[in-house]
């Protein structure tokens, strides 16, 4: 057991650190560590089965669907519409457009699955008109970056789906209700940490709205937000699953998008359609070889040793917890979510479960701990996302990112050892 | 040097077939001496049950436990358990199993690397139902019946009446519940353990199929072991067999108590309708294969 | 060369782009029959199943092409010149490797075995084979793009200063 162990861990970060992708990282780890313990005929055409099988589960048809309902909202001016209602609801607060940012990017997270989409989308917007009225670029970068992760616990959600996956089938109708008070929690917790900095900073106030405008914008918004209602209320009221509920995500926003508010032309669809191949084909390879190292990590019963290790240390939960909390946002920083959800929902969750935790609670504990690593240097895709579009560097960011950063470790903090946070509401409806 | 054989199987570990690969595998042990070891992966974490038969050809796994529908994917012989009313009860079945036709299907899978060892009774399945009692197949029709992914199974519901929806078993709970589908085929303790009774108030015992469990080792370890080694394993299986017979017993009584208690109805239909509904079904496989076998099973006492 | 590239990577994307809009329908079709008509069809499931795997496996050969995937460069990304050239080349040698040995080896070993055994799919009853064939398919166009990839680095810089 033990050599085999040395050949993946030592592999696999050797790889990484010559910046293979991660994908391919994973996979050839897992096939040196194959080679190690299987002949070589089986082994390679196991590691070639898994990526397939990996790949092989109608939940999963959730993923792509969402991603592409998600480019359909972004580019057919829902992202607009729901801004222009955020701004109605808080945006005559002090610091007004921080608020706004971060509502904004709630709604948007509600009815799309992935926070880089939300960066892009929000930000891509609110960031050149918080410059224009004086903000700090940084600031602005760093309030859309952990803003847009809320959209990862407020479903839906691709990488809760992922986990479902990973988990052994949590439910993720159950998954996806759990993830809003949690989600809900950042977002207040990222609002009152931008009424403070705005407060400092002396930043505008924003214009109060004529009721009448405001109800023409919440009007004009209604289409959007219903799609959250269909998708969210189908799921819950029984009448689709969320792979279904996914499918019809996608129609109603081509709807919406193509017919309705003519803003993306039938001529875009074939570029939007491989834009959703692209990004879905990478989560894909990444489930299907990291799928081939959660099997050689079973077949060497090496998640049954971490486990017994970690219990042999300290039988207390709150100490485990607390470290595999710490484990993760190290993970985090160098990580990117959705591989790490894959790798290590297997090690830690028979951990956990032996100490009683829900594996339903555990998932958001997990993926609101790794939402904190999608915005920390070096490797975070939502924080490189931003960077972008506010034309700022790094560490410019990283240092308006820190009060940030400490409000979600704070939720973090209450999240894991409040299990009440995540289960009051699956439990109201029945899971 | 311990010959070590690696069993996966997707049940998990209260199930009455993991304890009795469990006292297989002990049975294993002291009969070598400690020479030769079956190490178990339960509940799924080595893939599902296609996946673990693919893994069998393929070498890396040297055993699974899978029950016979998936099987005939792989072994077209197979297609006998799925196909409704072809054992007419339990102790046909055994009859069956235990003969000479039984022993050439086991091994009928030699020739695609996967040798049967032995049957494990999984009992016979039967309908289960949210809203609608059925008594007949009359009250089938136009009920959304969750099937294994199996052609002879969605087969089965159709000639049955009902309209058969393929759902993956970890699903099914919330598809009922939604009422995606109106009800699932199932055994007694599989409807028990699953909490399907918690949301199906009728169990209709109009058992259409004696689908066993089958205990496979791929071909090729099959042939590394010595002589001895087979003769410690098959025996520890066989005895394995029996002692698996008492528990699923057990288990099949407790949970139709159980589920009684919860409120399930129990309805034990006349099954000439059901076995007439599917005659059409059993003719349609005149000219294949499996048509043979078919008759050979139905006119055997 | 580069024309090659863009005329088999052209030939793959759309045929991914009408693999992605079969999944939409055939996802839609499946709620359709079960709402509208109350007769659920009963190969939808694995029809979109299998498209997925070979979307996601051919799309991520596909992805190799506009460079898609994420790496680490923790370490990586302060080199320059041909520092980062040698990197480059050795980690598409290292993808070229993977593709090689378990995409096409493993992967033709897989598809062999499936047709010889004769494995079919539960719903459809198509043979497994045709549905694994998408794993050396996926291997070559990998392949072919690290390829692509070592070739435009070495002529971008073809005499570059080694002694840098
Ligand atoms: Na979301
Ligand atoms: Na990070």
């Amino acid at each position: 057991m033990e050599m085999s162990v040395l050949v993946l861990v030592l592999s696999f970060v050797i790889l990484l650190a010559l910046s293979v992708p991660i994908a391919f990282s994973i996979g050839i780890a897992t096939t040196l560590t194959m080679l190690f313990t299987i002949s070589s005929g089986p082994a390679v055409t196991t590691v070639a089965q898994r990526m397939a099988t990996g790949i092989d589960s109608f939940a999963l048809l959730a993923i792509p669907f969402f991603i592409l309902s998600g480019q359909l909202m972004g580019q057919g001016g829902i992202a607009r519409r729901l801004i222009d209602f955020a701004k109605v609801l808080v945006g005559m607060l002090p610091g007004g457009l921080a608020h706004v940012n971060v509502l904004a990017s709630m709604f948007f997270g509600s009815i799309s699955g992935s926070a880089v989409a939300a960066t892009s989308a929000i930000g891509g917007f609110m960031i050149p008109i918080m410059n224009k009225e004086g903000y700090d670029k940084n600031f602005s970068a760093a309030v859309t970056v952990t803003a847009s992760t809320t959209g990862l616990l407020i479903p839906p959600s691709n990488v809760l789906i992922v986990y479902s996956l990973a988990s052994g089938g949590v439910s993720i109708a159950a998954l996806f209700i759990a993830g809003y008070l949690p989600g809900i929690l950042v977002g207040l917790g990222l609002i009152g940490v931008s009424t403070v900095i705005a407060l400092l900073r002396k930043y505008p106030v924003g214009e109060k709205q004529s009721v009448i405008q405001g109800v023409k914008i919440f009007l004009d918004a209604i289409p959007s937000l219903c799609l959250v209602v269909i998708v969210i209320g189908g799921i819950i009221a029984g009448i689709f699953t969320a792979t279904e509920a996914s499918a019809i995500a996608v129609l109603y926003s081509l709807l919406l998008s193509v017919v309705v508010y003519r803003e993306v032309k039938v001529s875009q669809l074939p570029e939007i359609l491989l834009k959703t191949v692209e990004t879905t084909a990478i989560v894909m390879l990444l489930i299907g070889t990291s799928s081939g190292m959660s099997w050689i990590l079973s077949y060497e019963n090496i998640p049954q040793n971490i486990s017994t290790m970690l219990i042999a240390l300290t039988n207390s939960k709150i100490i485990i917890l607390l470290i595999i909390n710490l484990l993760l946002l190290i993970v985090g920083t160098f990580m990117d979510m959705t591989p790490a959800v894959l790798i290590f929902t297997p090690i830690f969750l028979p951990v956990v479960t032996q100490l009683g935790i829900t594996p339903l609670h555990f998932g958001i504990m997990m993926v609101l701990n790794l939402c904190i690593g999608l915005c920390t240097p070096p490797v975070g895709s939502v924080l490189f996302v931003g960077c972008g579009i506010a034309k700022t560097s790094i560490a410019g960011i990283t240092k308006s990112l820190l009060p940030f950063y400490a409000v979600m470790v704070l939720v973090l903090m209450l999240v894991t050892y409040i299990p009440w946070i995540t289960l009051v509401l699956p439990h109201l409806f029945g899971y | 040097n311990v010959r070590i054989l690696k069993l996966a199987h997707v049940l998990d570990v209260t199930h009455p077939v993991h304890k009795a690969m469990v006292f297989m595998a002990q049975k294993v042990y002291k009969k070598s001496g400690g020479k030769m070891r079956v190490d178990i992966y339960p509940s799924g974490q080595l893939g599902a049950e296609r996946e673990l038969i693919e893994l069998l050809q393929i070498g890396s796994l040297a055993m699974t436990k899978v029950s016979a529908g998936p099987m005939e994917s792989f072994v077209p012989e197979m297609k006998i358990f799925s196909i409704p009313y072809a054992f007419r009860d339990e102790d046909h079945l055994w009859n069956v199993l235990n003969g000479k036709t039984g022993k050439q299907i086991l091994l009928a899978g030699q020739k695609y690397y996967l040798r049967g060892l032995c049957y494990y009774d999984a009992g016979s399945r039967s309908f289960y139902t949210k809203d609608v009692p059925v008594n007949s197949p009359a009250d089938l029709k136009g009920l959304k019946i969750r099937v294994m992914k199996s052609l002879t199974a969605v087969k089965m519901v159709q000639a049955l009446g009902g309209s058969a929806t393929p759902i993956s078993w970890g699903e099914l709970y919330t598809a009922l519940q939604q009422g995606i589908v109106d009800g699932a085929e199932n055994n007694p303790p599989s409807f028990y353990l699953s909490h399907h009774y918690e949301v199906c108030k009728y169990y209709t015992l109009d058992q259409h199929t004696f689908v066993p469990d089958i205990l496979l080792i791929s071909t090729r370890i099959w042939q590394q072991l010595s002589l001895q080694e087979q003769k410690w394993l098959q025996e520890a299986v066989n005895e394995s067999v029996d002692y698996e017979k008492v528990l699923w017993k057990e288990a099949s009584d407790h949970a139709l108590a159980e589920v009684q208690k919860a409120g399930v109805k129990i309805i034990y239909p006349d099954k000439a309708p059901f076995e007439a509904a599917v005659k059409k079904m059993h003719e349609s496989y005149r000219g294949t294969p499996i048509y043979s076998l078919l008759r050979e099973i139905v006119n055997s006492k | 060369m580069a024309k090659v590239t863009r005329w088999i990577n052209k030939i793959f994307s759309n045929f991914l782009i009408f693999l992605m809009a079969s999944m939409v329908l055939v996802v839609s079709w499946q709620v359709f029959t079960r709402f509208v008509m109350h007769n659920p069809s009963s190969y939808t499931e694995e029809l979109a199943r299998f498209l997925l795997i070979w979307i996601g496996l051919l799309g991520a050969g596909y992805a190799l092409h506009t460079r898609a995937h994420l790496g680490i460069d923790v370490l990586t990304y302060k080199l320059t010149g041909v520092k980062r050239q040698i990197v480059e080349i050795g980690v598409h040698s290292l993808i070229i490797l993977f593709a090689f040995f378990v995409m096409i080896l493993g992967g033709f070993r897989l598809v062999d075995l499936t047709f010889k055994l004769n494995q079919i799919s539960a719903a459809m009853g198509i043979k497994m084979g045709y549905i694994y064939s998408v794993i050396p398919l996926s291997g070559l166009l990998i392949i072919f793009n690290s390829v692509d990839f070592i070739i435009k680095i070495v002529k971008k810089n073809p005499f570059g200063n080694l002694l840098n």
